[in-house]
């Protein structure tokens, strides 16, 4: 039996092998990234829609964005001297301006999925300590990430999040792959890892594997590591706590919700998306929403003309409690959250009190 | 080398890469319709491309392909074909 290793990504190393997975719209902000980081995991702040914290933003919300994540991440980092990330979706028009933005605030990491981000490395300035993070889905979005990274940049991950399937909000898989074994973390994270120690034998550099996706106690958190990963990421577990951003009726959506509530939607971003059935949810279906004019602009890939609802409004509205226009996004084990606790309640559950270790 | 010579290797690694019969792939082929390409394949392709012919493609010129007459255009822009 050996304890698990110390999980170290560039320069640091949280004292969990945990981060806490970037939940936008507002759901992971100042509260409870600062919490998680406090507790010894990374803190994400997700950046899509945070604009929405800034008074006035539909005025101007590519601007609103900026000032909002700059406040975010300085309020964030006055509650705490832990570790802090950002999540910053690819598919983002304003994905420049929150990459920018979080590297002028001196963040510790950039963590990034719904989409393959590419020319990340480019933004970095040498030296810099700011970790950069692709999400994959899979072994080949890894290696051509990592190749575009190396064949273009000369930089190498420093850390691989292999986001599975059961996971919430947005999903980098076709609906019909959903329930495929070739799709699941015990296919891709074993793949993931053979991969990494190829990196490290050719290019000397430790890139740690990091599970995310359904990960809700501590025998799912061991069986991450059994896999081969170094680390997991834990979104919706910890939205059950005081800590989290979301207004109360949000998480009472996941407490409220039974297991065949969690479904698969057909997100106006051109994905799947897992989140709660609601009316709302069952009016779009039913075709019951009509286009809207679209203010923000904030997803590339949207095709706003043709959506029967604007997905930062709908989410907008979820964060703040308004579940009658709009919806709560979850992974798959969400209906296991029976009462809201704390961030040291959910680790205590994931991480238990005593060391983990492999057999 | 020639268009012809261009798309006689740009078919073998896409034949390659996406597990199609060369013969199924013509220069009005659409990768992602007719082919069965995602954006993760596309970026795959475009770097074999930049492999073999030497050349460089920037991240949003990718987004523009749509089919196998565009590639092949594209690096015979890049390399000066004659004819
Ligand atoms: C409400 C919610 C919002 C999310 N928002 C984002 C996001 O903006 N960007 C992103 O990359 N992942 C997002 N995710 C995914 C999480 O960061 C995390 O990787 C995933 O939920 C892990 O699975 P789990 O929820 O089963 O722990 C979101 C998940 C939830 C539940």
């Amino acid at each position: 039996m050996r304890d698990i290793g110390i999980l170290k990504i560039k320069s640091h190393e949280p004292a969990l092998p945990l981060i806490q997975g970037g939940m936008a719209v507002g759901i992971s902000l100042d509260g409870l990234s600062a919490a998680v980081a406090s507790a010894g995991g990374v803190g994400t702040i997700g950046t899509a829609g945070i604009g929405m914290t800034i008074e006035g933003y539909a005025r101007n919300f590519k601007q609103a964005s900026i000032e909002g994540l700059k406040n975010v991440i300085r309020k964030a980092r006055s509650k705490t001297d832990g570790l802090l990330g950002v999540n910053i979706m690819v598919a983002l028009t304003n994905y420049q301006d929150m990459v920018v933005t979080a590297l002028r605030e001196k963040i510790d990491m950039i963590i990034s999925g719904a989409g393959l981000p590419l020319d990340l490395p480019s933004y970095l300035e040498e030296g810099s300590k700011t970790a950069i993070i692709p999400i994959v889905s899979s072994l080949k979005s890894a290696k051509v990430i990592l190749k575009r990274w190396f064949g273009k940049f000369r930089y190498i991950p420093d850390a691989f999040i292999v986001e599975g399937p059961k996971a919430g909000g947005h999903l980098g898989y076709r609906v019909e792959d959903l329930q495929s074994q070739e799709f699941s973390l015990s296919s891709t994270i074993p793949q993931v890892r053979q991969l990494t120690e190829e990196i490290k034998r050719e290019y000397g550099k430790d890139v740690p594997v990091i599970a995310a996706g359904g990960i809700f106690e501590r025998e799912d958190v061991q069986e991450m590591f059994e896999l081969g990963a170094s680390g997991v990421q834990v979104g919706t577990a910890f939205i059950g706590t005081q800590e989290c951003d979301a207004d109360i009726r949000f998480k009472q959506a996941l407490i409220e919700a039974k297991k065949e509530d969690i479904v698969i939607i057909k997100s106006p971003v051109g994905m799947p998306g897992r989140a709660i059935r609601n009316k709302f949810l069952v009016d779009v279906e039913a075709g019951n929403k009509k286009p809207f004019k679209c203010v923000y602009h904030c997803i590339k890939t949207c095709n706003f003309r043709e959506t029967p609802y604007c997905i930062a409004q709908a989410l907008m509205n979820a964060c703040r409690g308004d579940l009658e226009n709009g919806f709560a996004f979850s992974g798959t084990e969400g209906y296991r959250i029976k009462e809201i606790t704390t961030v040291k309640d959910v680790i205590e559950r994931l991480f238990g009190t005593g060391p983990l270790s492999l057999y | 080398m020639t268009h012809d010579e261009v798309f006689d290797r740009v078919k073998t690694i896409i034949a390659e890469k996406l597990g199609v019969e060369e013969d199924e792939i013509a220069l009005d082929s659409d990768l992602t319709e007719d082919l069965g390409a995602d954006s993760l394949d596309l970026v795959d392709l475009v770097m074999a491309f930049e492999d073999e012919f030497n050349f460089k493609v920037e991240d949003e010129q990718i987004e523009n392909i749509s089919t196998v007459g565009d590639i092949v255009e594209q690096i015979s822009k890049g390399l000066k074909v004659e004819g």
